[in-house]
């Protein structure tokens, strides 16, 4: 690998912002202490705590008591689709997922069909965006949790979860929503009473914090059981250990992201469209999946190089120390192109040469020049290689 | 669990041997589809009295190992003798690469089948060797041992998971596959299956049953 690292692969897991580490340091070392009363090392953790819960809180607009930490937005995942179907199962066994959803969030709810639980999985068009119709026609007597991913992690697609609440709403019974927020949150505003989302789940270390730190928000009324059981020092839903440093590290990578939040989203809208503009001008037969820039997460761009693949874009670029995702099927753990983008209405080839760029506030203008004149040359050498396509000199 | 390139692998894909096309090529093959993922194009230049390959180059739709796996046979089949060169196995290719993780020994198979494809296309332009590509049990199973089941990198037929092969009086074929349904592989195993029977010109339909 050669030059500076350029790392545009956020979506998967983030670099740990210096104030975040320097915030979690004292945790990690002299006040290693769990939260408690009376005494002055387990008051002052406390307040700690409560100052976190507060922070992350206020930034969606949530009740302190409303939020949990987790190990991870997969734990939250779980916590929340397992517990919201175990406690309401009098009233149905029924859900509506997506074809377009997280894996993780997937995975929850086939573990659960095992169990007896029947889900309707709705589709959504070329860009990502879920078709309420099929929302709308999904909804039974019996159907008592909806849950969406928030943005596309694929496809950077924002859904629209103000409509997706109406439509719940119009049945005669209660449908909780339950939204994987994990690459949405501190990307786009979210306000969970607006929004009217019952629970939602976030994963930490795609901002910049620690990793194996989640957040769960449950509204409060909700009804849901503890799928986990232990000793529960704070939260009735993750008993357990409490990662202390794990949770101050949290609200502060949290406080950072919502610090100039308009500002920030700016910059991450400038440095989108200017990666977006560089690619199409200089490089021929890219396409773009998912919606506009300007339309899609402020961080996240996805293209397919026409006539090449993409992990061997993606194996180009690490040569040169600039890191990104490919949806090919030849760097999946089972040889299948990405279900997200199949799923969309694209070819196999389409997914082969796709390849996503995922931003955060590390990333420069300097990186994203750097980032396209790699795939420049990339995408010139490997045409040169191909029997697909016009050949370029 | 980290899957990681050989040394090898990586230096042919950085910079591979005998890439391109040759100007009026004795014989060529394409093997796999942008359909279905990878694909190769081989180009032959044989000297017809002693059936020497002279020049050998190819174009590669795919992956890193696609690619160097393209490049070591190339090296491996340039000079040598048309008898010769179909004695280069996918296993021989391979291992001059250094080893492939499993999930990528497909990619040797492709290059391997590339060659040879190109070279019964030469025997059958200048030596007038008819191409079997009749449906049959003993054919069949050619194409499926080209099938690798990306878990271990070992085809399906050499692992056993093949059971059972019917061809009925209309052409349709049965497989039984001792693989579970939930297994991960499973798709790709079916895909690649798919992909092998469409050689056969006179099959009407393929099921692929699992026990």
């Amino acid at each position: 690998m050669s030059g500076k690292e350029v790392y545009l692969d956020s979506c998967k897991t983030s670099r740990l912002a210096p104030e975040v580490l320097d915030a979690m340091m004292p945790y990690l070392t002299d006040k290693y202490w769990y939260p408690g009363s009376f005494t002055s090392i387990g008051t002052e953790i406390a307040e700690v705590i409560e100052q976190a819960q507060e922070t992350v809180a206020h930034s969606m607009n949530a009740k302190p008591e409303e939020i949990t930490f987790t190990s991870g937005g997969t734990d939250a995942n779980n916590i929340a689709i397992l517990g919201i179907l175990q406690a309401n199962k009098e009233r149905g066994r029924h859900f509506i997922c997506s074809n377009v959803s997280h894996p993780s969030v997937l995975a929850v709810f086939q573990g659960m069909e095992k169990q007896g639980f029947e889900g309707t999985y709705i589709s959504a068009d070329r860009d990502g965006y879920l078709d309420l119709d099929e929302l709308k026609a999904a909804i039974r007597p019996d159907t008592i949790l909806a849950a969406f991913t928030h943005v596309n992690h694929i496809l950077g697609t924002i859904q629209d979860v103000k409509a997706i609440r109406n439509i719940l709403d119009q049945a005669d019974h209660k449908i909780y929503l339950f939204m994987d927020s994990c690459e949405a949150y501190t990307k786009i505003p979210l306000d969970v009473r607006e929004l009217g989302i019952d629970s939602l789940s976030i994963s930490v270390h795609k901002f910049n914090g620690p990793k194996g730190m989640g957040i769960l928000y449950v509204k409060k009324g909700t009804k849901i059981v503890p799928t986990q059981f232990g000793i529960t020092r704070l939260y009735k839903l993750k008993p357990g250990a409490i990662n202390v440093p794990g949770i101050v590290g949290t609200a502060k990578a949290v406080e950072i992201a919502f610090t100039d939040f308009d500002k920030k989203t700016e910059r991450f809208r400038e440095l989108q469209k200017f990666l977006y503009d560089e690619i199409m001008t200089r490089i021929p037969d890219a396409v773009l999946n998912g919606p506009p820039p300007g339309e899609r997460s402020p961080t996240h761009l996805n293209v397919t190089f026409r006539y090449i693949e993409g992990e061997a874009i993606m194996m180009m670029l690490d040569f040169d120390n600039i890191h990104v995702e490919t949806g090919s099927a030849c760097s999946s753990q089972n040889l299948r192109p990405n279900y997200i983008l199949m799923n969309t209405g694209r070819t196999h080839e389409e997914s082969h040469g796709s390849v996503r760029f995922t931003l955060d506030r590390f990333v420069t203008k300097e990186d994203i020049l750097k980032t396209v004149d790699a795939l420049e040359k990339t995408a010139k050498e490997l045409r040169r290689r191909s029997p697909l396509g016009k050949k370029e000199q | 669990m980290a899957i990681k390139y050989s040394e090898l692998v990586i230096e042919h894909f950085k910079n591979p041997h005998n890439v391109g096309t040759i100007d009026k090529p004795d014989a060529s093959a394409t093997e796999g589809s942008p359909a279905c993922g990878d694909q190769l194009t081989v180009y032959l230049k044989v000297n017809p009295e002693t059936q020497i390959i002279e020049d050998i180059k190819f174009q590669s739709y795919g992956c890193a190992s696609n690619i160097a796996t393209a490049s070591i046979i190339t090296d491996l089949a340039m000079g040598r003798t048309i008898e010769e060169a179909k004695q280069i196995t996918w296993k021989q290719a391979a291992d001059e690469l250094g080893g492939l993780p499993p999930i990528k020994m497909h990619c040797s198979v492709l290059a391997v089948d590339a060659l040879r494809s190109a070279i019964k296309n030469w025997e059958h332009k200048y030596l007038g060797k008819e191409i079997d590509d009749s449906l049959n049990k003993k054919n069949i199973v050619k194409e499926l041992q080209k099938v690798i089941y990306g878990q271990i990198g070992v085809d399906i037929v050499s692992l056993r998971l093949l059971k059972y092969i019917g061809v009925d009086e209309k052409n349709n074929v049965l497989l039984e596959l001792a693989i579970k349904k939930d297994d991960p592989f499973l798709a790709d195993v079916k895909h690649e299956i798919n992909e092998r029977m469409e050689k056969f010109p006179k099959i009407a339909s393929v099921k692929i049953s699992l026990v």
